[in-house]
């Protein structure tokens, strides 16, 4: 075998960053043999349901239990009242409120936990929920954000009442959240004074739930004799639960183990901390047996954490090329009834201040205000890092207005505007440092793929022809990877995470990371990052998280976090194994460290070939013929505080057709061209724009939660919440680009996310393109049939 | 959600016939189907109960109701009933007003409600609820003409009497369902092209 040959195959055997490895994780899914929460199944284990209000906002007048209690199987009937003497009938929230876990007085928010029943199963604990009986007197509902603060307007939170200093800032009224503001208001505000061209565009990015298959719930485990909580969690953050379950239980987090087992999708869904939880945990501490909640479709969709909701006004100035001057961005943001936006303590808005895109902007200014109406709390990121969904969104958008109104082509003002190659790093005026990309070559590749020009003569053509026809076009920043704890706290704690890596001695691997996989595939891609580091092959190499007992402390999966933190960490960790290994190395061969180097899977002494020992030999040495003074074994940690953020880009661009009598629309083309830096498994990467474009083209066409007047929800089953399978999904082209991020010890950025947060604009811009000569700017999601049917009977097109 | 009604039904008998039958809030109210008063309070307030049976579900509303006024001169009565479903998932109340107009030796029962359904009923029946509602009222029409011809003495009335006597005493699940379907289907073929 040639020397080339030779190094092919073992870097074949070790399947490492760059290979398509198969999803090892599937052999389980595919058979039925994953291991879900609702598979727990322990001795003597209780159900608990819950009681839930029909109305959004009223007072309870009293609560009759004797009935449900009466049905033989069940064993407690708990409501605030029971709750009030272990002060937790109200906890913390994630953004500085608290939250009713039953509700205490008063309901508000539709389907919000009243009483929960512990019952032997879940058939008796479903009947004796109907046999609790609640009085409620009505009270006027707050449904509008924008009524929100006005004088007359219903109060909401009387617990609230008075005390005008929120978490965030002062409070204007009863109903007021936060306040929060960044950048510059006076110089952005003399900017637009000044321009020659300004813009503005007011848009709703509407409600929306992740909507994940498997629903949230937990089996709470107390065992009585020990003082041990175990916790079984469908949770994207079990060290977070852990540490909240023991500050709010009082039990040492030594005492507390949380294992999130695996997890049907969590899109954001499934980092909060749910009246369920807590009802269970506390059922199974006072009944001293295994207690399980677990929600129902209708459940998950109205109560466990929405998303988005943001009523948005973007502003651009710039000169008459187009070339922008200043961004300004209002927004009003429905919190429902308590604010449990899961962000990082001192972001009320999430990175929304990303929102300067991928363009030069010199200055800017973003404004939100929050407020509470009666639906439920939430306010998460959906497949997406913190309101970066929305600040794309908007940036986004109002760049298609400026275009439209300068009657410049949409691709052009982009060009226009982009952040150059020689500029990165880039500081953007609202903070950020952008740590790479490659704007102008992604966008051209794009446009040449799908022959951008030729569309947009087919366009001309049908539109001759009275047919709608639309191109839309976006380019998009993300910031993930949250984050340096100088800015990203969650509860006090450090956005970092951590990964423990132990070598055996017959060089196989063990690994735990402080992030737990929901269908990204982790224990796929970090055997990869190890196999490469250390030249072990991933086969060999076994990744474990979720179980807080052994996995060490992160802060789990969401935000695109996992590969710009954890897969950092499993990096730093294999070189600090490399380091000793190559010390070990040296004393084996009796040179200098110096006089090593490493090659695949051994390190090689500098020409004297046939001089050297693998990582497999390596690892043996390791326990039982290390250098003197070194102790034995081959292991390492690493919790790593990440120097920035990470910025992956990409360039979508959509081709739609309106059917102009049913208002249907054909998405016939749909381009998606990322660049996350350093790909460490392309058939991965695929699968989550796959999945990412998906629940995009869900959230964009179809999903939404609306409410009527008396603010019932019109729309929480999977008969009208949209999600899409794919008899219904486009087809979806791939393309990339590799700028790797420099402060990466792989250089790689995290992609899961951005599918979803560059593709919801896109399918807008295409809606929009295509009723654009007509004199329409902007339409808002979701871009159902019967609304564009409407659109155009208004147009009459 | 709130439903809004407004419903007009041709009166076999005389005006002051209608009028006398309305002030009957036990008889006006077994015309609806499926409810019945189940106490009377006083002149002005009743309890009563509506049950409904959809396809696999039962909802039995409890209630009461309240007459706001009785106006002899107008022929028209005032009322609010407001109910919640036993199992205290959603809830109804109705603000209805109805009067009888002469029509030469005949008459006209109008009705105006304002029907707002909260919780379960509203969040999975919102769709259907504009044709349920058009359907319970179309039988009530029915029940309430009947009742009015019941009063005469001819074989009109004795039909009339027939029918009154063996009318189901709820809300027919099947039957009922197939109703609103068909109103449904209509109304998509029906020339009412508002947009959904």
């Amino acid at each position: 075998m040639t020397e080339v040959a030779d190094k092919q195959t073992r870097e074949d055997a070790l399947q490492g960053m760059g290979c398509s490895r198969k999803r090892v994780e599937d052999a389980r899914f595919i058979q039925g043999k994953g291991n879900y929460t609702d598979d727990v199944k322990m001795p003597g284990m209780l159900f608990a349901d819950m009681v839930r209000s029909p109305y959004a906002h009223a007072r309870i007048i009293s609560i009759n239990k004797e009935k449900a209690l009466a049905l033989p199987g069940v064993h407690a009937v708990l409501t605030a009242e029971d709750l009030k003497p272990l002060n937790l009938h109200w906890m913390p929230t994630l953004a500085g409120d608290v939250q009713a876990v039953l509700a205490d007085e008063k309901v508000h928010f539709q389907y919000q936990e009243v009483a929960v029943v512990i019952a032997d199963d879940r058939y008796i604990a479903a009947d004796a929920i109907d046999l609790v009986e609640v009085e409620y007197e009505e009270l006027p509902v707050l449904i509008d954000p924008f009524k929100a603060m006005e004088p007359e307007a219903p109060i909401l939170r009387e617990d609230l009442v008075g005390k005008m200093t929120g978490a965030h800032s002062e409070r204007k009224h009863d109903n007021h959240i936060f306040n929060w503001q960044v950048g510059e208001k006076d110089a952005t505000d003399r900017v637009f004074e000044q321009a020659e061209v300004t813009v503005s565009q007011d848009m709703y990015y509407h409600r929306v739930h992740p909507c994940p298959l498997e629903t949230c719930g937990c089996v709470a485990s107390f065992d009585k004799v020990n003082g041990h909580l175990t916790l079984y969690i469908t949770s994207q953050a079990p060290h977070v639960v852990r540490t909240v379950v023991s500050m709010l239980s009082g039990l040492p987090e030594s005492k507390v183990r949380v294992i999130s087992p695996d997890i049907g999708g969590g899109f954001g869904n499934k980092v909060g901390i749910y009246p369920g939880y807590v009802t269970a945990i506390v059922a199974s501490i006072v009944l001293g047996v295994p207690v399980k909640w677990v929600e129902d479709r209708m459940e998950n969709i109205s109560t466990t954490a929405f998303a988005r909701d943001y009523h948005m006004t973007g502003e651009i100035a710039a000169d008459k090329d187009g070339r922008i001057k200043a961004l300004r961005v209002n927004v009003l943001a429905d919190h429902g009834a308590f604010d449990a936006c899961a962000d990082p303590s001192k972001f009320p808005a999430g990175l929304l201040h990303i929102c300067t895109g991928s363009y030069d902007i010199p200055v800017a200014h973003v404004n939100v205000d929050g407020v509470y109406t009666n639906k439920a709390p939430g306010g998460v990121a959906y497949r997406c890092s913190f309101r970066v969904t929305e600040a794309v969104y908007v940036i986004e958008r109002t760049m298609d207005v400026l275009a439209q109104k300068l009657g410049i082509d949409k691709a052009e003002i982009r060009r226009r505007n982009f952040i150059r190659n020689d500029q990165f790093p880039y500081q953007t005026c609202l903070g950020w440092e952008i740590d790479s990309g490659d704007y102008h070559n992604a966008l051209e590749k794009v446009l040449t793929a799908v022959d951008y020009d030729g569309l947009r003569r087919e366009q001309e053509e049908k539109r001759a022809r009275g047919e709608l026809m639309g191109i839309g076009l976006v380019t998009f920043t993300e910031i993930v990877g949250a984050g340096p704890s100088r800015n990203c706290d969650i509860l006090g704690v450090g956005m970092f995470d951590s990964a423990e890596i132990r070598i055996h001695p017959t060089g196989s691997i063990m690994a735990r990371m402080g992030t737990i996989t929901q269908g990204q595939g982790h224990q796929t891609t970090y055997a990869q990052i190890i196999a490469t580091e250390l030249g072990i092959p991933a086969s060999e190499i076994a990744i474990q998280e979720g179980d807080t007992d052994t996995a060490p402390y992160g802060l789990g999966t969401y935000g695109s976090r996992s590969t710009p933190v954890g897969g950092a960490a499993t990096a730093v960790a294999a070189r600090k194994i490399k380091a000793k290994a190559q010390k070990i190395a040296a004393h084996l061969l009796e040179v200098s460290e110096d006089d090593l180097e490493w090659e695949i899977d051994r390190f090689k002494v500098k020409g004297a070939p046939g001089q050297e020992k693998t990582m497999k030999e390596i690892a043996w040495a390791a326990y039982n013929n290390v250098p003197e003074g070194m102790e034995p074994g081959l292991e390492a940690v690493d919790y790593y505080d990440p120097p920035n953020f990470t910025y992956p880009y990409g360039v979508y661009l959509c081709v739609i057709d309106i059917d102009k009598d049913t208002g249907e629309t054909d998405i016939r083309r749909f381009y998606a061209l990322d660049d996350c830096g350093t790909r460490i498994n392309p058939m991965i990467i695929d699968g989550q724009i796959h999945g990412g474009l998906n629940e995009g083209f869900a959230v964009a066409m179809g999903q939404e939660m609306p409410f009527d007047e008396q603010g019932n929800l019109m729309g929480n089953t999977l008969m009208d919440y949209f999600v899409p399978t794919f008899v219904e999904t486009p087809k979806w082209e791939t393309d990339y680009l590799v700028t790797p991020s420099p402060h990466h010890p792989l250089g790689a950025k995290g992609v899961a996310e951005s599918p979803h947060v560059g593709s919801i604009p896109c399918f807008t811009s295409a809606v929009v393109d295509a009723f654009s000569h007509l004199g329409v700017t902007h339409m808002n999601m979701p871009h159902t049939a019967p609304k564009l049917w409407k659109k155009v009977q208004e147009l009459g097109v | 959600m709130q439903v809004d009604l407004d419903k007009e039904f041709a009166l076999p008998g005389s005006a002051s016939q209608g009028w006398k039958f309305l002030q009957d809030i036990k008889g006006v109210a077994s015309c609806m189907p499926g409810a019945e008063i189940t106490e009377v309070i006083d002149a002005n307030n009743y309890k009563g109960s509506v049950k409904a049976k959809v396809g696999p579900a039962t909802m039995a509303f409890a209630g009461t109701i309240v007459i706001q006024s009785l106006d002899a001169d107008k022929r028209e009565l005032h009322l609010i009933g407001k109910g919640q479903d036993s199992k205290g998932t959603s809830s109804a109340t109705m603000d209805l007003t109805a009067w009888v107009v002469k029509d030469g030796d005949k008459s006209v029962l109008h009705g105006k409600a304002a029907v707002i359904v909260t919780g379960k009923a509203a969040s999975l029946g919102g769709r259907m609820m504009v044709q349920v509602a058009d359907q319970i009222l179309n039988q009530f029409g029915k029940n309430f003409i009947n009742n009015i011809a019941a009063m005469g003495e001819d074989t009109a009335a004795e039909a009339a009497r027939e029918e009154l006597a063996t009318q189901p005493k709820e809300l027919n699940g099947f039957g009922f369902a197939w109703s609103v379907f068909l109103g449904w289907l209509k109304s998509l073929f029906g020339g009412d092209k508002k947009a959904p």
